[in-house]
């Protein structure tokens, strides 16, 4: 049995526990104000790069899917689960950060005319209902091969997402990051730059710490199969 | 021509329930072979994994050396496979089922109403099956199987609901076939395997007894 | 393999004149569905604008209603395992199916975009040209996503529940397109073009993903 680490995915959390509270200190003293939100804009640099992460979760979970579906190796379903899990996770998470934004910004807690927010919403909805797909379907390849073709198709929703945005002038949800580059300032990118390695650190540790959480709950599964005598 | 099948410690799960443990035999290539045992042993598993239409959780089914489930086209279409359900449309006629099952396997229609006949529904063909007895879909699905021209028989309980005249019929094409394709039936019959079959298998819970 | 797929769509086409089960269905479905939604936001006014988004969802849900019976036969007796054990590309399944339900609410909307024009839309209404075009390219968007999460679904334990919560978020990105370029398409709007492109590129995107994937669902 190979050596286990004492705390898989702590080098990935370490990593975001240096990253996150520096981009917070950041974001909340060191930037400057932005000229037309002023200070509550300040959460953008949480919430972009949540939504991006999340998009990163989804996008790791599909390719894992892909994997799945070239080796059948169940190992690659499991890493697919998990990336959908913890982008799921993120995903509320952008919604909530969202809502406080659209809250303090704009006075609303939800703006159904704005398209970028809506097309999250729906990519969420999809990975949600990823769950409801897995779990009907009983254990084995049949439901590790509908998950990941499930995963797959999903990932049409992701540049159709980035699409939507491009084609909706909407003025509410602005769009900071274009084609000729970023419309930030130095130091905005700078911290932006931060709380984004810093969100990408804590997802990366959340898969690796849920991952071997379930690799050891298989393994109890296993042995408890082993003691009765139902296994295989 | 016909295919040799070899299941290598083939088992499989469905949830939590165990269906086939460790099962391994070998059908050599043009011979027969029946699968014994009470109900719920695994012997429907066995044939649907050898259809490929089931993949096992460990282990393998391979048919000429490749796993079932992963049969290249042509390969796959010389499983005749015999279920206990019809694989028919309860809205078309029996005749129009065969020309579709005639026309994806890229046979000859005019191969439908001989097995029609082979089966003793040679005056129904052109009646729906939703009238169809029990009796009558058995022969629809043998006369399915006889138009695709198979090179491998998987029958579950073939004789199942079929009266004295459809059990002659049935003994009559099986005895047609013999040599030229591997067969592998499940029965509860005896006499049935005794008549056809080269070998018995006995399945228990799953495993061979 | 479009001859294979061809003759399935021919398959369920001939099973649906025979049985009359779906597409009669539909008809009804879709204009019932257009007045109950037109009462339910009757408060909020019948505007024109309003009445866009109506006639997509109805045609929306309609499609549901299409997709969940669109194993049925199918399954009845099993046959969907003699279509798999058939030396065909699987892919001909998902695409004869594809082909039958755009068949089936192409007759659906035969009857609901004229209803709908004479009761909601008069002289007044958008272009009737390009949302057409977003019907037509609409269509082939929710057949390929819808058989093929059908196919997903009909595997599963609860199959009836499980079609309409895997096909509505995929449908969604489709859905906000055609409204748009139904509204684009009222004088005065900036025209549908960018819309029925995206429909366009929409379809191209899950076409293929379906297309590619179908091969996989055909496993226990």
């Amino acid at each position: 049995m190979p050596a286990v680490r004492r705390f898989p995915g702590g080098g990935w959390v370490a990593l975001s526990g240096a990253f996150i509270p520096l981009a917070i200190a950041l974001a909340a003293w060191w930037v400057p104000d932005d000229a037309d939100q002023g200070y509550s804009q300040r959460i953008f640099y949480f919430h972009v790069p949540i939504a991006l992460t999340t998009y990163a979760a989804f996008s790791y979970g599909a390719v894992c899917a892909a994997a799945y579906l070239k080796t059948r190796d169940p190992r690659w379903d499991l890493r697919s689960y998990v990336g959908v899990h913890v982008g799921a996770i993120f995903g509320t998470l952008v919604l909530v950060t969202g809502s406080i934004w659209a809250k303090v910004s704009w006075g609303v807690w939800w703006d159904w005319s704005d398209r970028q927010l809506n097309v999250f919403l729906v990519l969420f909805l999809y990975y949600c209902a990823y769950f409801m797909l897995r779990f009907s379907v009983d254990e084995g390849e049949q439901r590790m091969t509908y998950s990941a073709v499930y995963t797959l198709l999903g990932v049409g929703l992701i540049p159709l997402s980035i699409l939507a945005v491009r084609i909706a002038q909407s003025l509410v949800h602005p769009t900071v990051f274009t084609t000729s580059g970023a419309a930030m300032t130095h130091d905005m990118l700078l911290t932006f730059l931060v709380a984004f390695a810093g969100m990408l650190c804590l997802a990366a540790g959340m898969i690796a710490m849920e991952l071997r959480g379930k690799r050891a709950a298989l393994r109890v599964r296993e042995l408890r199969r082993r003691l009765e005598g139902t296994d295989l | 021509m016909s295919p040799t099948i070899e299941l290598a410690a083939c088992s499989k799960r469905f949830g939590e329930r165990v269906a086939l443990r460790r099962v391994s035999f070998t059908v050599p290539a043009g011979t027969a072979v029946a699968l014994t045992g009470p109900n719920g042993s695994g012997k429907s598993t066995v044939l649907r994994v050898v259809a490929g239409l089931v993949r096992p959780t460990a282990g393998a089914a391979l048919v000429d050396g490749t796993p079932a489930a992963d049969l290249e086209r042509t390969a796959r279409g010389t499983i005749g496979y015999l279920g206990h359900r019809a694989l028919a449309y309860r809205g078309m006629t029996a005749a129009e089922n065969l020309r579709l099952m005639a026309r994806l396997h890229r046979r000859p229609a005019d191969a439908v109403a001989g097995a029609l006949a082979e089966v003793g529904l040679g005056d129904r063909g052109d009646d729906r099956i939703d009238g169809f007895s029990r009796g009558m879909l058995q022969r629809l699905s043998l006369a399915r199987i006889l138009v695709t021209g198979p090179a491998l028989l998987l029958l579950d309980e073939p004789a199942t609901g079929l009266d004295s005249e459809g059990a002659a019929l049935l003994d009559a094409v099986l005895g047609r076939l013999r040599g030229q394709v591997t067969l592998l039936a499940a029965t509860h019959d005896d006499a049935f395997a005794a008549r056809h079959a080269d070998a018995v298998i006995r399945l228990d819970r799953g495993e061979v007894a | 393999m479009i001859r294979d797929a061809l003759v399935l769509a021919r398959k369920d086409l001939l099973l649906e004149v025979r049985r009359r089960e779906v597409v009669l269905a539909m008809l009804q479905y879709v204009i019932t569905t257009l007045v109950v939604i037109h009462f339910a936001i009757a408060g909020a006014g019948s505007s024109q604008k309003a009445a866009a988004g109506m006639l997509w969802a109805a045609i929306l849900f309609t499609a549901v209603l299409s997709l969940n019976r669109c194993f049925a036969a199918d399954q009845e007796e099993g046959a969907l395992d003699a279509l798999l054990l058939a030396p065909i590309d699987r892919a001909a399944i998902w695409l004869g199916k594809v082909l039958a339900q755009i068949t089936f609410l192409l007759i659906m909307e035969a009857l609901a975009l004229p209803a709908f024009w004479l009761f909601f839309f008069g002289e007044k209404g958008p272009h009737p040209l390009p949302v057409i075009g977003a019907v037509l390219l609409a269509n082939i968007g929710l057949a390929a996503i819808g058989v093929l999460v059908a196919g997903l679904a009909q595997a599963t334990r609860a199959r009836d529940v499980l079609l309409p919560v895997l096909f509505l978020p995929l449908s969604i990105p489709l859905v906000i397109a055609a409204v748009t370029a139904t509204l684009e398409s009222f004088p005065g709007g900036s025209g549908a073009q960018e819309s029925l492109q995206f429909l366009a590129v929409f379809n191209i995107v899950f076409v293929s993903l379906a297309w590619g994937t179908y091969e996989h669902l055909s496993g226990e």
